[in-house]
C-alpha cells in the first residue's frame, strides 16, 4: 500500500486527536461531524458548557474553510484532548495578499484581555462586517473569548499565490 | 398581515410570528451556511409586524441552545428594531430562555441586555 493510514492514525493517537477531517468540506458535512463531536463528549461527560464551546470552535472554523479557502472549500480540521484541555485545529490555503491583513487581526486578538475582547466584540457586531466577510467577521473574537489560552496561528508561504494557514484554539 | 412559520432544520431555527396572537417565537439552533439569506424573510416580517402594532402587547420568546457568530449580529439587529419600537410607546416584551447549565447562552442574554437601554429583554432560566 502507498499509504501508511496506520502510522496516520497512530500520531493523531500520540497527539491526542480523536477527530480529523482533511477534504471538501459542506454545511451538511460540518452539521454531522459537530453533532457526532457532541454525541462523543458526552459521553465522556464533558460539561455542556465545554461540549458547545468545542462544537462553537469546530464551526466557525468549518464555516471559515466553506467560505474563505482559497482551495474552493477544501480545508483540515483536527479535535484533540490534552488533560482537561479540548484543543480544535483548523487549516486552510489563503491567498498571500490576505495574509497581512489576517494575521495583524489576529496578533491584536492575541494581546486583548477577555473584557477588551468583551467590548471588542460587542463594538464589532454593533458596526456590521469588514468588507468581503460573507458572516459578521466576528468569527476569530468569538473563538478568541471562549478559549482558555490566546489563539495560535501560523501562515506558511506555499508558493507566490498561496499560503497555508492555520490555527489552534484551546478550550 | 399573515403568520410567519419557518419549520426548524439541523441548523436552523423555528420561526413562529403569529400576528393574531402577538406571539412570536426563535426556537433552536443557528448556524445556517448563509446568515443574511436565512434570516432576510424574518426580519422583513418583523419589521412590517412593528410597524403595524399600536397597543397591543407583544411577546418574544427566544429559546436559542447555539448560535453562531453571524447569528448573534442578526440578533442584535432585531433588538435594534424592537427597541426603536419600544422608545415609540409600543408594548414589547421579549424574553431570552436559557437553560440552567447553559453559561454561554445566559451570558449571550446578559451581554445583549447590557446593549440596550429601553428595550424590555427579560432573562428566564427554563423550568426543568
Amino acid at each position: 500500500m502507498a499509504h501508511d493510514l496506520y502510522g496516520l492514525k497512530k500520531d493523531f493517537n500520540e497527539k491526542g486527536i480523536f477527530l480529523t477531517f482533511s477534504g471538501p468540506l459542506s454545511q451538511e458535512l460540518m452539521v454531522e461531524i459537530g453533532h457526532t463531536l457532541k454525541q462523543k463528549m458526552q459521553v465522556e461527560e464533558a460539561s455542556k458548557t465545554t461540549v458547545v464551546r468545542v462544537f462553537s470552535m469546530v464551526i466557525e472554523n468549518a464555516q471559515n474553510i466553506i467560505h474563505y479557502s482559497a482551495e474552493e472549500n477544501l480545508g483540515i480540521i483536527t479535535v484533540g484532548r490534552e488533560g482537561n484541555h479540548y484543543l480544535v485545529s483548523c487549516g486552510n490555503m489563503v491567498e498571500n495578499k490576505n495574509v497581512e491583513r489576517l494575521r495583524s487581526r489576529l496578533a491584536k486578538l492575541q494581546t486583548m484581555n477577555p473584557e477588551e475582547l468583551k467590548q471588542y466584540y460587542k463594538e464589532k457586531r454593533r458596526k456590521g462586517p469588514d468588507e468581503g466577510s460573507k458572516g459578521g467577521g466576528l468569527g476569530f473574537i468569538e473563538m478568541a473569548r471562549k478559549a482558555s489560552q490566546p489563539i495560535s496561528f501560523r501562515f506558511r508561504e506555499i508558493d507566490e499565490k498561496l499560503s497555508f494557514f492555520s490555527v489552534e484554539v484551546t478550550i | 398581515m399573515e403568520k410567519l412559520e419557518i419549520k426548524a432544520t439541523k441548523y436552523t431555527p423555528e420561526i413562529l410570528f403569529d400576528c393574531e396572537k402577538n406571539r412570536l417565537s426563535i426556537r433552536g439552533k443557528s448556524y445556517p451556511e448563509n446568515t443574511a439569506e436565512f434570516y432576510a424573510p424574518v426580519f422583513d416580517w418583523l419589521e412590517a409586524y412593528l410597524g403595524q402594532l399600536t397597543d397591543q402587547k407583544a411577546r418574544v420568546d427566544m429559546e436559542i441552545h447555539y448560535l453562531n457568530s453571524s447569528s448573534s449580529k442578526v440578533l442584535l439587529d432585531f433588538f435594534d428594531l424592537m427597541e426603536d419600537a419600544t422608545e415609540e410607546g409600543k408594548q414589547i416584551s421579549i424574553n431570552w430562555i436559557y437553560e440552567e447549565d447553559d453559561e454561554d447562552s445566559r451570558e449571550f442574554g446578559r451581554e445583549f441586555q447590557e446593549d440596550f437601554d429601553t428595550l424590555n429583554l427579560n432573562l428566564i432560566q427554563k423550568e426543568t
